[in-house]
C-alpha cells in the first residue's frame, strides 16, 4: 500500500432535510463513490418489512396472495433494523425465522358490520413491538390530518366480509425484494457549471435574450431587472443564472444558441467531482438515517474485503478481486 | 353438433365444410370473447384454394369488415370481423317482437304506387331499360318505374326511411343501379328481409331540420352511393363530386379492436393487424364474476390499469371494465444486450411491486357417475380416509379439499371411496404449480343422497418470468430476457425515475410504429384523446381553425425544427456541396440497419462475442491494398507456368498467389485482412470503403 495515496477526503453540504427527503451535495469524491452510495440506499440498506403471511379468515374480494403481496408493500418503521439479526443467521429460533431476535409479529382483525364500506388499512395492523409499527402517513406533510386519513388501504370489506391473520415481518435488503427498499428514489446528478459568454450576449437584442431564456425548460437563467441597463431608449436587461441546478443537462439553450447562430452563448460542464443527491424515503427510516446506514454498510462490506487481504483465502473469496487487491 | 361443431352425415349434403360450424367462444381476454360475436368466417373450403381472389377486401364491404381486424397467415382475409357500426338486420324490432315483413313488404308496395310505379301484378307491363327500370323487393318483380322518375323515388324513398314516423322501415337497402354501358343491370333493388349487413352514415341531402338524418345502408347499395369521408381523402377520387351521404367518422370503418390502437393512422398498417392478434393474447380481466365461474381455464391481471393515452373506443364500450395492461415506464435503450432482437428487460423491483402480476384459475370438475360403468355408479362417493392420516391437512371429513388450502404438486386435493370394492382413490394436481383452492362447489341436483358431483376451482400465482411475451398497443412485442436489478437501470438524474422495461431503439426504424412514439410522448400528459384520423375529422367541420394544434402536427413541427425532414435528418441538403448527393444509395441504409443492430452492441460484449457476431456470421478473407486502403483494387497476377515446369518430375507446387493493387501499380502494400463480408457489399455499392490498416489489428 506505498506509494502515492489517491485518499480524498469528501465533503457533504446539507441543502435541505425533512423526515422523508434530503437534498445534499457530496463533493471531493468521483461518480463511482457516489454511485455506490446510491446503489446502497436503494438495494442494501435493511428494513423490516412483512415476510411471512399467515391468513386465518378471507372472506374479501382479494384473494390470499393479493393480501399478502400488498401487507409486504406497507412500509414498517425500521429503525431497529441495523441491529436485528437476518432470520436467516439468528441462531436463537434455529432459521424458524419467528423469535424476538430476528421477526416481528402482526395480526389483523376487521370485519365489516355495518352497512358501509369498511376500509382495512395499515393502522389495523397490531404490532408486538412498539418500535416496529406502520409508517404514519398522517403525520407527513403530504397528507391532510383532517381528510381523515388511516393509513395505507389494504383492502375493502363489504358486510359480512372479514379479513383475519396473522403476519411475521423479517429484516432484508432491497436487493432481495424491493420491499425491503427504503428508498423511493435515490439519484444524484453532476452540478453544473454554467458559464455565460458575456461578450456575445451583449449582441442580443431583449427579445432575442428573453426568447433565449424561455428555451430551456427549466428555470435556469432570467433576465435580471436591478441590472438592466440603458441602451440608447431600450432597457436592455442582462441574463443571469439564477438557478444552475434547475439544469437537466437538455442542451436545450444550447441548440437554441446554435439555432440563433450564436454558438458558444454558453457552457455547460458538470463538475467531475459534485454531485448533488436527492433522496426520498418511503418512511422506513429517515431519510438522514438512510445515507448513515448507506455509509454504515458500504463500510462493512468494504471492511470484508480487507480483513482477508493478505490471506491466502482471499483468492477464493474473492477471486481475481482478492489477487487484484494484493497487488496483482 | 353444436358441442362440436362438426357436421355428421353421410351424402356430405352438398356442404362445402363439415366442421367448425361452431366455435367456442373463448374467455381468454375479453377482447378475445367479444370478437368471435363480430367474427364472419368465408368458409374452411377457401382456405385450401390456390386463388386469392376471395381473400380480397371488396368495395361493398367497405364499411362493413373492418380491414385491420384479419389475422395474417393462412386464414388472412378468409375471418374478418365486423366493423364497429356495422349491424345485422333481425326478424326482432326493437321491443323484441317479431317483425311482420309482409305487412311491411305492402307498406312499401303502396308507397311505390304512390310515387308512379306501374305494379306487375294485374297485367304484367312490357317494360324494360332504358325506358323503364323494374322495381324489385326482396328478389321479385313487383312493377316498373320510368327511368326518369327513378332518382326522385330513390330520394324520396330514403327520406322515409329516415324519418322515425314513416311506415317504411329504416333498414330498408334502396340498391338503386342505374343506366351504364357494361355495368350491372340496372333497377330499384329493395330489400327487406334479415339478415343483412347494414350500417350509419349521414344522409347530407336531406335537410338537416329533424334529428341526425342517420341513414342506414347496405353493402348493395352503398357501391351506388356517392359517400364522401371526413378524412379529408375523399376515398381517393381526385374530382369533385357532389356526396349525397357522410361518413359519421372515419373510425367507422375499424373494428372495436382496431379502434383501440391509439393514433394507429400514423402506424404501418400491418403493425395494426399484429395489434389486433396480439390483444388478444393479452391476460387481462376476462369476466368480472371470476368469484361464480366455474370455466376450465382463466387468466386474470392483479393491478390492471387504464392507459393514459386512450382513444374514444374506451369510453364507448367501458374498455375500463375489462383492462387488459398497465402503463408501463419504457426506456428505449440499447441497454445490455439483453434486450437485442426483440427481448425486453424488465426492471426487478417494478416486478417485486406487482407489475403485471397475475393469477390462472382452473377448475376441475369431478363427476362420479361420469366414469365407470353404470352399476357401480352409485357405490362411489367423495369420503376421507380415516385410516390415511397424512391427509387430515388438506382433505376435510367431506373428502374435498379445504377452501384456501395450499396444493403442492402430487399432493391429493381429493379422496374418493368405492364401496364394492372397499378401496380409496384420490386425485392430485398435475404440473409442477402450486396450487391455492380457490372455491369448492357441489353439485347434488342429481343424485338422491350421496354427493356426486363437484367442482374445484384452483388459483396459481402468475408473474412475469423470463420468457414471458409482453406486447405494447402497436404490434410491438417483445420476449422477457432479463429480470434486471433496480439499482443497475439508467435514471434520471434530476427525478431519479428508473425504467419499468427497457426495449431496444432498433425496433422502431423497420417497423415505423411512428403511433407508439406518438403515445409515449402523449403518455406525458394526464389525458390525451388518441383517437385516429382525429386530425382530419376537425379539419372537414371547418371548425378547427383556432383551435390548438394536435399532437402529431406538434411533433412533427419539433422534428422540423430539430434539423429533421421527410428523408430522416437532413443529410441531403447538406451533402450539396460534395460531388454526389443522392446516390448515397437507400440500401445504404437498408445494410446499416440490420448491421447496426450487431454492431452497436460490440463494446457491450466481450471478445467471445467477436466469435458470434464475425467469425460465425459473415466472414471474409480479402485482399487490401494498405496504400491506397482499397479493397476492390487488388487483383491477381498469374504465376507464370514455365517457372513451375521447370522444377521437373515432381508435382507443382502451389505457386504463391501474387497480388497487386491496380491503383498503386504495386503489390508492397497487399494485405489478407479478416472482415465482414457486408465490407465487400458496400464496397460493390459505389460506396467509396478505404480501410486503413494496423499490423496489430490483422487477425
Amino acid at each position: 500500500m506505498e506509494g502515492v495515496s489517491y485518499q480524498r477526503f469528501p465533503r457533504v453540504k446539507i441543502r435541505e432535510l425533512k423526515d422523508d427527503y434530503a437534498k445534499f451535495e457530496l463533493g471531493d469524491t468521483d461518480a463511482s463513490m457516489a454511485n455506490a452510495l446510491r446503489r446502497v440506499m436503494i438495494a442494501e440498506v435493511p428494513t423490516i418489512a412483512i415476510d411471512l403471511v399467515e391468513i386465518e379468515v378471507n372472506s374479501s374480494v382479494l384473494n390470499d396472495e393479493f393480501i399478502a403481496h400488498r401487507l409486504g408493500l406497507i412500509p414498517l418503521t425500521s429503525e431497529k433494523a441495523m441491529s436485528m439479526r437476518f432470520s436467516r443467521d439468528c441462531d436463537a429460533c434455529d432459521g424458524d425465522g419467528q423469535c424476538e431476535y430476528c421477526s416481528v409479529e402482526f395480526h389483523l382483525r376487521a370485519k365489516c358490520m355495518g352497512d358501509q364500506t369498511l376500509d382495512v388499512t395499515s393502522k389495523d395492523l397490531i404490532s408486538s413491538d412498539h418500535n416496529v409499527v406502520p409508517v404514519d402517513l398522517a403525520d407527513s406533510y403530504a397528507y391532510d390530518s383532517s381528510d381523515q386519513q388511516r393509513g395505507i388501504i389494504i383492502v375493502k370489506l363489504r358486510r359480512g366480509q372479514e379479513l383475519r391473520l396473522r403476519a411475521i415481518a423479517r429484516k432484508g435488503i432491497g436487493k432481495d425484494h424491493a420491499k425491503w427498499s427504503p428508498a423511493a428514489t435515490v439519484t444524484f446528478m453532476y452540478e453544473p457549471e454554467i458559464h455565460i459568454n458575456e461578450d456575445l450576449m451583449e449582441t442580443l437584442t431583449l427579445a432575442e435574450r428573453q426568447a433565449w431564456v424561455e428555451s430551456s425548460p427549466t428555470k435556469v437563467f432570467d433576465l435580471d431587472e436591478a441590472t438592466g441597463q440603458l441602451k440608447g431608449c431600450l432597457l436592455l436587461q442582462e441574463v443571469v443564472v439564477v438557478d444552475h441546478e434547475a439544469y437537466t443537462y437538455d442542451e436545450e439553450v444550447i441548440k437554441k444558441a446554435e439555432a440563433m447562430g450564436k454558438p458558444g452563448l454558453v457552457e455547460i460542464y458538470g463538475k467531475e467531482d459534485s454531485f448533488i443527491f436527492t433522496v426520498e424515503s418511503t418512511g422506513a427510516i429517515k431519510a438522514s438515517q438512510m445515507v448513515l446506514n448507506a455509509i454504515e454498510v458500504l463500510k462493512q462490506k468494504l471492511d470484508a474485503v480487507r480483513l482477508s487481504e493478505d490471506t491466502v483465502e482471499a483468492d477464493d473469496q474473492f477471486g481475481e478481486l482478492g489477487a487484484h487487491m494484493r497487488g496483482g | 353438433m353444436l358441442k362440436t361443431g362438426r357436421m355428421v352425415t353421410q351424402s356430405g349434403l352438398d356442404l362445402q365444410q363439415r366442421a367448425g360450424y361452431t366455435v367456442e367462444a373463448e374467455r381468454l381476454n375479453f377482447l378475445r370473447f367479444i370478437s368471435f360475436f363480430r367474427a364472419v368466417h368465408r368458409g374452411a373450403s377457401f382456405a385450401g384454394l390456390r386463388t386469392t381472389s376471395v381473400r380480397k377486401l371488396l368495395p361493398e364491404s367497405c364499411g362493413f369488415l373492418c380491414p385491420v381486424r384479419t389475422p395474417d397467415g393462412e386464414p388472412c382475409g378468409l375471418l374478418n370481423h365486423m366493423t364497429s357500426t356495422c349491424r345485422v338486420t333481425s326478424y326482432y324490432d326493437s321491443q323484441g317482437n317479431v317483425r311482420d315483413f309482409s305487412k311491411i313488404r305492402s307498406s312499401i308496395l303502396s308507397v311505390l304506387i304512390g310515387v308512379g310505379m306501374m305494379p306487375s301484378l294485374p297485367k304484367l307491363v312490357k317494360a324494360g331499360p332504358p325506358a323503364a327500370l323494374s322495381i324489385l323487393l326482396d328478389g321479385r318483380v313487383v312493377g316498373a318505374i320510368p327511368s326518369s322518375e327513378v332518382e326522385k323515388v330513390v330520394a324520396h324513398l330514403r327520406k322515409l326511411k329516415v324519418s322515425a314516423a314513416s311506415v317504411i322501415p329504416d333498414d330498408l337497402e334502396v340498391g338503386y343501379v342505374p343506366l351504364s354501358m357494361g355495368g350491372a343491370y340496372p333497377g330499384l333493388y329493395l330489400f327487406t328481409s334479415p339478415p343483412r349487413f347494414v350500417r350509419p352514415v349521414r344522409n347530407i341531402s336531406l335537410l338537416p331540420e329533424e334529428s341526425e338524418n342517420i341513414e342506414l345502408i347496405g353493402p348493395f347499395e352503398q357501391v351506388f352511393m356517392e359517400i364522401s369521408c371526413p378524412d379529408g381523402g375523399n376515398g381517393g377520387r381526385s374530382n369533385d363530386f357532389s356526396a349525397t351521404h357522410e361518413e359519421i367518422h372515419p373510425t367507422g370503418m375499424l373494428s372495436e379492436v382496431a379502434n383501440l390502437t391509439p393514433y394507429s393512422d400514423h402506424n404501418q398498417s400491418p403493425r395494426n393487424m399484429y395489434q389486433c392478434q396480439m390483444a388478444k393474447q393479452t391476460m387481462g380481466f376476462s369476466l368480472q364474476a371470476i368469484k361464480h365461474r366455474a370455466d376450465q381455464k382463466l387468466y386474470h391481471l392483479q393491478t390492471p390499469q387504464t392507459p393514459i393515452v386512450r382513444t374514444s373506443t374506451y369510453t364507448k364500450y367501458s374498455i375500463d371494465e375489462y383492462p387488459t395492461g398497465t402503463n408501463a415506464i419504457v426506456a428505449v435503450l440499447a441497454y445490455t444486450g439483453y434486450d437485442m432482437e426483440d427481448a425486453m428487460i424488465l426492471n426487478k423491483s417494478s416486478v417485486d411491486r406487482g407489475m403485471c402480476h397475475g393469477q390462472i384459475y382452473q377448475t376441475e370438475t369431478i363427476d362420479l357417475a361420469d366414469d365407470g360403468s353404470r352399476s357401480d355408479r352409485s357405490q362411489r362417493a367423495f369420503r376421507r380416509n380415516r385410516d390415511n392420516r397424512s391427509m387430515h391437512s388438506v382433505i376435510d371429513s367431506v373428502g374435498l379439499p379445504y377452501v384456501g388450502q395450499l396444493i403442492h404438486p402430487g399432493e391429493p386435493y381429493c379422496s374418493i371411496y368405492d364401496k364394492t370394492t372397499n378401496s380409496w382413490r384420490s386425485n392430485s394436481r398435475k404440473g409442477s404449480e402450486r396450487d391455492f383452492v380457490d372455491y369448492v362447489a357441489v353439485d347434488i341436483k342429481n343424485s338422491k343422497n350421496l354427493l356426486q358431483k363437484a367442482n374445484i376451482r384452483f388459483r396459481h400465482t402468475r408473474n412475469p418470468i423470463i420468457g414471458d411475451k409482453f406486447s405494447s398497443r402497436h404490434g410491438q412485442k417483445g420476449v422477457c430476457s432479463q429480470l434486471w436489478p433496480d439499482i443497475d437501470m439508467p435514471f434520471s438524474g434530476v427525478t431519479g425515475m428508473r425504467p419499468d422495461l427497457i426495449i431496444n431503439p432498433h425496433a422502431f426504424p423497420s417497423r415505423m410504429t411512428i403511433a407508439m412514439l406518438l403515445e409515449s410522448v402523449a403518455a406525458k400528459v394526464p389525458y390525451m384523446d388518441a383517437t385516429p384520423f382525429a386530425n382530419s375529422v376537425k379539419k372537414a367541420n371547418g371548425e378547427a381553425g383556432s383551435e390548438s394544434k394536435s399532437l402529431v402536427d406538434e411533433f412533427g413541427e419539433m422534428l422540423k425544427t430539430c434539423g429533421f425532414n421527410y428523408h430522416g435528418v437532413g443529410f441531403f441538403p447538406l451533402e450539396q456541396s460534395t460531388k454526389s448527393p443522392g446516390s448515397q444509395s437507400k440500401e445504404e441504409s437498408v445494410v446499416e440497419v440490420s448491421v447496426l443492430e450487431k454492431w452497436n452492441e460490440i463494446p457491450c460484449l466481450l471478445m467471445g462475442q467477436h466469435d458470434r457476431l464475425h467469425t460465425c456470421s459473415d466472414y471474409h478473407v480479402a485482399d487490401v491494398c494498405s496504400i491506397c486502403g482499397s479493397m476492390l483494387t487488388a487483383s491477381f497476377i498469374q504465376p507464370q507456368r514455365r517457372a513451375v515446369r521447370e522444377i521437373g518430375g515432381l508435382p507443382p507446387a502451389r505457386a504463391p498467389k501474387k497480388v497487386t493493387c491496380h491503383a498503386c501499380q504495386t503489390s508492397k502494400g497487399m494485405e489478407t485482412v479478416a472482415m465482414p463480408y457486408v465490407f465487400r457489399y458496400l464496397a460493390a455499392m459505389n460506396i467509396k470503403m478505404t480501410l486503413q490498416l494496423s499490423n496489430g489489428a490483422e487477425v
